[in-house]
């Protein structure tokens, strides 16, 4: 029963808790470069998903075998091999989006999500986990560009994946469309999360160290007890 | 040492696993990616011939196709090609698709990309759609934007051309100038290819134009489609020529040719408009005159006027009719009004007298310059009249 309830918190984790856009800020730049349509967003999204699933279980197949020296060579191989097979499969399947995308896809290669789930997670647990976790954050992902695109769609450009919105027409704020409008709704989302969680999410725990990228060169003990993240 | 080489050995083996994934998802999704390539890039074919089944791609390197041509393709059923052209527009280079039926009409015409300024190129394709050789001639320039609808025309009639030489007729794709130069120098080799257009003082009304060979080898009579080579002294050169009386004639008149130039001192109204005026031995006058067009009378923020006049040349005889007539300078709009030193436009005033120089065509698109132009030629009947004492028209 733990088990199960380990299970479905990893899976959920990557969802509000730890969501890798919105709670550990991870991944901004194709963020801010995709949510313009949603279906552009939404589409890297599941891009990204299926590359986050297929690194992070086959990371955790070799957790055992990939020298701690040539760790990081070794995931940029594997997540660049992954992306260039999504992509691959994006170009012949779905041209359209391919298009959409653009160089965006092939950046999913130096996304800070994949390369940070599979350092702080795939590595250090079980395929099954690693799984949930790739799932997880990759719905995460998708949620949080899809609801930021939604906004920008809707209320930029009076249409939602393509599709016009008659009484909108007339009241387009151009200005989400842009880049800066992309940072203001994307920073009013992070608050949204901060105010739901009351705050609580980007301090837990098991996060504060063990998900920092700089944990394996830090020697504080807890940043929760040096004060550090605030 | 040891441990670096498992280390290596490690990276290696998950470098291939990874290599031989991409392999595997190359092997499955190339065929679909260069299908759905192909079927965009027919996309655009398919625009300007529809009814296509697909397309072949054609080398060029076998045939001498007009040089807009940069790409064919010949559609699979044998309904026709398709061509890509590149032609020079008033901003920039236009890149144009135009489809042509095996049985030589345009299928449609689209412009693919172009920088032009009134974007008329955007839709003056369609109306080459089902239009054959004589029906692509006939459809007229836009006013206003001749230089990028000429253009397109003109590529459009390279694309009808490039059809027939695919499909293996002999068809002359040389451009009229180039015709023009091949023929003076068939006419006269000892030219060296290099000619200039004789402006007559004399009336030699036997001939349409007569050019001179820059080198003094001698010269070319045209009339019609008739090249006749003479030498500088007035020797028939071409075999077979049948009015070498009037070529003698005419070479002799050519350097005889002596003027007097007149002192218009006296004239203090000419002298506003007249840059100089002479007289042959024959008796025929010569006057450079300006008219005001649009660089004088034109100009607004974004065209603005030159403030030069447009200065003429002309010949005429003692009668009052127009020998020859010359452009020597002007500052007209560029694409537009600069069409008055187009041999085309000045041409058209030969022969002509007081009472009808104005029936020429004007310039499409630049009428304060056609009425320059026209300012100027009065200008020089009035300079005749004046000299001869007739009185003035001003």
């Amino acid at each position: 029963m733990s088990d199960k309830k380990a299970s479905l918190a990893t899976l959920t984790n990557g969802i509000l808790k730890e969501n890798p856009t919105l709670v550990l800020i991870l991944g901004t730049c194709p963020t801010l470069a995709t949510t313009q349509t949603v279906i552009g967003a939404v589409g890297m999204g599941i891009a990204a998903l299926l590359v986050l699933l297929c690194s992070n279980v086959f990371i955790s197949l070799l957790r055992r075998v990939i020298p701690e020296s040539m760790r990081i060579p070794s995931y940029i191989v594997i997540i660049a091999g992954f992306v260039t097979v999504v992509k691959m499969l994006v170009q012949a399947y779905v041209p359209s989006l391919y298009e959409s995308l653009g160089v965006y896809l092939d950046l999913i290669t130096v996304n800070c999500i994949i390369l940070g789930r599979a350092e702080m997670f795939a590595s250090k647990n079980p395929v099954v986990s690693a799984a949930l976790d790739g799932i997880g954050m990759g719905i995460g992902f998708t949620l949080a560009l899809g609801a930021m695109a939604t906004i920008r769609e809707v209320f930029g450009a009076a249409s939602f994946a393509g599709i016009a919105i008659p009484f909108l027409q007339n009241y387009k704020i151009a200005f989400l469309t842009k880049a800066p409008g992309g940072l203001l709704v994307y920073g009013l989302l992070i608050a949204l999360v901060y105010a739901v969680t009351h705050g609580r999410a980007p301090l837990k725990k098991s996060f504060s160290c063990e998900g920092c990228v700089h944990a394996a060169n830090c020697h504080v003990k807890s940043c929760e007890t040096k004060g550090e993240v605030q | 040492m040891k441990k670096n080489i498992k280390n290596l050995l490690v990276f290696l083996s998950i470098c291939s696993v990874i290599a031989l994934l991409l392999a595997g998802t190359n092997f499955l999704t190339a065929p679909v990616i260069e299908k759905n390539q192909s079927a965009a890039a027919n996309q655009a074919l398919l625009e300007v011939m529809p009814d296509a089944d697909g397309f072949d791609s054609v080398d060029l390197s076998a045939y001498t196709l007009p040089a807009t041509v940069t790409e064919a393709y010949r559609e699979t059923g044998g309904q026709g090609y398709v061509f890509k052209l590149k032609t020079a527009g008033y901003g920039s280079d236009m890149i144009l698709m135009c489809g042509v039926h095996a049985s030589g009409t345009v299928t449609g015409a689209v412009c693919l990309s172009s920088n032009e300024t009134l974007g008329y190129e955007k839709t003056y394709g369609e109306g080459f759609k089902d239009k054959d050789a004589a029906g692509v001639d006939a459809v007229d320039t836009v006013a206003g934007a001749t230089k990028t609808t000429g253009a397109y025309k003109s590529a459009v009639k390279d694309a009808l051309n490039a059809a027939l030489i695919l499909g293996g007729a002999d068809v002359d794709i040389r451009t009229e100038e180039e015709i023009l130069a091949d023929n003076l120098a068939a006419a006269l080799p000892a030219g060296e290819k290099n000619f200039e257009k004789l402006f007559l003082y004399e009336d030699i009304r036997s001939f349409d134009a007569i050019y001179r060979a820059t080198n003094g080898a001698g010269y070319v009579f045209v009339t019609g489609d008739t090249f006749v080579g003479a030498s500088a002294d007035g020797t028939v050169l071409t075999e077979g020529a049948t009015n070498a009386e009037a070529v003698k004639d005419a070479v002799a008149k050519i350097t005889a040719t002596a003027f007097e130039e007149i002192d218009l001192s006296a004239y203090a109204e000419l002298q506003k408009f007249v840059v100089s005026a002479k007289k042959t031995q024959s008796g025929n006058y010569v006057f450079e005159t300006k008219g005001a067009g649009y660089g004088i009378k034109g100009g607004n923020e974004w065209h603005p006027a030159s403030g030069e006049y447009i200065v003429v040349r002309v010949s005429m005889t003692e009668d009052g009719r127009i020998i020859d007539c010359l452009t020597v300078s002007e500052g007209e709009t560029d694409g537009l009004g600069d069409a008055c030193a187009d041999e085309k436009f000045y041409g058209q005033f030969d022969g002509k007298t007081e009472d009808n120089y104005g029936e020429i065509d004007g310039i499409a698109g630049a009428t304060m310059t056609t009425d320059g132009y026209k300012q100027a030629i009065s200008r020089a009947f009035t300079a005749l009249n004046t000299l001869k004492g007739v009185g003035t028209n001003e």
